[in-house]
């Protein structure tokens, strides 16, 4: 039955559609691409910002600020669990900590890229209970479009990470904490 | 019923209506500070309505771009020509995994296509793991906002709601622990979901992946732990290329809630080793839609709410009385593409005042749409006969000076002369339901200003060459 539909459907928008229009050039805005400006929207959406001289300062950093997690999963920092793709639910369901190395870090909206190959296992950044992100301060740009046209692909599956999970579905009270992790914390270096 | 008599019942309740006006109105604040933090933004909402409509202007070929794309990453592409193919579709790819948990995250178009109830009746357990539409569902309603699924209902009605289905305290209402209520109890059915079911956002003809845009993570939880992935999508959610997201991406939650982006942006392109992928490719009257020139702009809609939240209407009225998956304006010139005779009385329900195109981030013109939808029912019949040969008498009285004047006198001595019980009787004098009439003037404009003395001369006037 798809077959069918495929065609009726492609020949009845070939037959809809109006005149070609042009694609617009989407222009580079430039923008404020500062660590100011990142660390202020991103406690602005209820996320931590920690600075680090470097990254020899990670697990010292870690221990400050999570004393109390037992299971930590990472791809830079000392783990306390192995997680790969194949790793089972249930397993990644009492997972306390994740440390994952993100990519991109967006000054206007305080998103951060974390591609798959930095997730371990894509349920990871989601799963977890509290979820930091390692962030080289040079990587920061300006808006989304410099951060598009920095991705060198999407991959398999990757992400935006902007704060920690939230809702507003009760009305409209702000809780942090929905299904995702409760907290974010960017680790800049 | 008509949106004016499902609206009544929403009216019965004055502070409900009070809060639920003030709420929308707060969350149309917040898009303003957040529009007035970018100064490109009305760019950026040119730039939107621009890709939309060259998308649309070559929608067959960006669709064959897409589907192709897609199938070589690894995922399984269908068609569905109306809901309840895309149902059939959805519910034999489930069977095929031999699945009966399903966990799902916020589709507009599932809604549109009464999947939930499909799949229930076909044994499958159906989650939905929004917080605002996992309310809903608890309460067998529909939602009623396209953002925020449950912005009806108070944080008491959802405390008597998780009390009842998921054991809270009687009488809790504090939205933090009902949250947390929530996030144990979808939990467990994360964990023990095996197909998840997600909308779309945008899809990427380039790259053949799906974004889905989400502040909760539910939609990530739920695919990620699930064997199979199926996302669906109209056929108008493609745009050309990755770097177009830019562009849509600091419009759609800045529009939505005030938000500089949604928490997630994910992009799902490739299913990870061992699991399965599928996108579900639906018209259901949307090529219709595409092929009135009038009306086809709506297919731009990125689904952000926005005109909801600025509608004079929409906020004194509650999603629910529209009766349709997309409230608000913007479902004011969708529905009636889908059933004209159903949803007649939505394209009037509105003041026509223009708000919702003033908000809309991808140039929708809105008010405009909603005008034209009243000619096109007028034409074809579909207005009440009080409604269409009132207005038909008053175009006759307005188009006469010498009709018009005559009526202006007898209405000024009419109400003047008759009782009041009978110029204000509610059977056949809608206005004054709520309202008073106002006193009738002695005289219109027009007989006061023939009794003023003629003005003074005019100085010549300075003669023009030929």
């Amino acid at each position: 039955m798809s077959t069918a539909s495929r065609e009726r459907i492609l020949a009845a928008a070939k037959a809809n559609k109006p005149e070609e229009l042009p694609l617009p050039t989407v222009p580079d805005f430039g923008g404020e691409a500062t660590i100011e400006r990142f660390t202020t929207v991103l406690t602005g959406i209820g996320g931590t910002m920690v600075r680090m001289a470097g990254l020899n300062e990670l697990e010292e950093t870690l221990r400050q600020l999570f004393p109390e997690d037992r299971l930590k999963a990472s791809t830079i920092a000392t783990a306390t669990i192995k997680v790969d793709a194949q790793t089972p639910t249930d397993v990644l369901a009492d997972i306390d900590l994740a440390v994952l190395q993100g990519e991109i870090g967006v000054a206007e909206n305080g998103a951060v890229w974390l591609p798959e190959t930095n997730m371990l296992h894509r349920a990871l950044p989601t799963i977890t209970q509290h979820l930091a992100l390692v962030l080289d301060h040079r990587r920061i740009v300006a808006t989304m479009h410099q951060a598009y046209a920095q991705l060198p692909s999407t991959g398999g599956y990757g992400k935006f990470v902007a704060g920690p999970s939230k809702t507003a579905d009760i009305e409209q009270s702000l809780v942090i904490g929905a299904h995702g992790a409760r907290s974010l914390v960017v680790l800049l270096y | 019923m008509t949106h004016a008599i499902r609206a009544d019942k929403f009216l019965l309740d004055a502070d409900r209506t009070t809060w639920h006006d003030e709420t929308l109105w707060f969350v149309r604040e917040k898009r303003d500070r957040a529009a007035y933090g970018v100064p490109e933004f009305q760019e950026l909402r040119e730039l939107a309505s621009g890709i939309k409509n060259h998308t649309l202007s070559r929608l067959d070929l960006y669709l064959q771009e897409f589907e192709a794309a897609a199938q070589a990453n690894g995922v399984h592409v269908h068609w569905a020509a109306d809901a309840a193919e895309h149902n059939a579709i959805i519910l034999d790819i489930i069977q095929k995994e031999g699945a009966t948990r399903i966990v799902k995250s916020k589709s507009m178009l599932t809604e549109e296509c009464h999947l939930n109830p499909y799949l229930i009746k076909h044994g499958i357990e159906v989650v939905d793991t929004d917080l605002g539409e996992r309310i809903i569902q608890f309460r067998d309603e529909a939602p009623s906002h396209i953002v925020l699924p449950a912005i009806h209902l108070k944080k008491e009605d959802v405390g008597d709601t998780f009390h009842t289905h998921l054991g809270t305290t009687k009488g809790e209402s504090d939205p933090q622990r009902l949250t947390e209520a929530a996030r144990q109890h979808l939990r467990a059915k994360f964990l023990a979901g095996q197909v998840a079911i997600s909308g779309v956002n945008f899809a990427i003809a380039e790259t053949g992946a799906v974004v889905v845009c989400t502040n909760e993570g539910n939609a990530d939880l739920g695919v990620n732990l699930a064997r199979v992935h199926i996302a669906a999508m109209g056929i108008e959610k493609i745009i050309p290329r990755l770097s177009d997201l830019g562009v849509f991406t600091r419009l759609l939650a800045r529009s939505a809630t005030g938000q500089p982006v949604t928490t997630y942006t994910s992009h799902f392109t490739k299913p990870a080793p061992g699991k399965e992928m599928h996108i579900v490719i639906v018209d259901n009257g949307r090529t219709q839609q595409l092929g009135r020139p009038d009306f086809r702009a709506s297919l731009k809609c990125i689904r952000c709410g926005a005109c909801m939240n600025t509608c004079p209407v929409y906020r004194r009225s509650g999603g629910h009385s529209y009766d349709f998956t997309v409230p608000g304006p913007i479902g004011a010139i969708l529905s009636p593409n889908i059933d004209m005779k159903k949803h007649a009385s939505l394209p009037f329900a509105s003041t026509l005042c223009g708000s919702c195109t003033d908000v809309c981030p991808v140039k929708i013109d809105i008010h405009t749409q909603l005008y034209k939808w009243r000619q096109v029912l007028g034409e074809a019949n579909e207005i009440p006969a009080s409604k269409k040969w009132s207005m038909k008498f008053m175009g006759r009285v307005l188009a006469s000076t010498r009709v018009y004047g005559l009526g202006g006198q007898f209405a000024r001595k009419a109400l003047r002369l008759l009782p009041h019980g009978l110029t204000h009787a509610t059977s056949v004098n809608a206005w004054a339901v709520a309202r008073e009439l106002p006193e009738a003037p002695k005289q219109s404009f027009r007989e006061w200003y023939a009794k003023q003395p003629a003005p003074a001369a005019q100085p010549a006037q300075p003669q023009i060459p030929a």
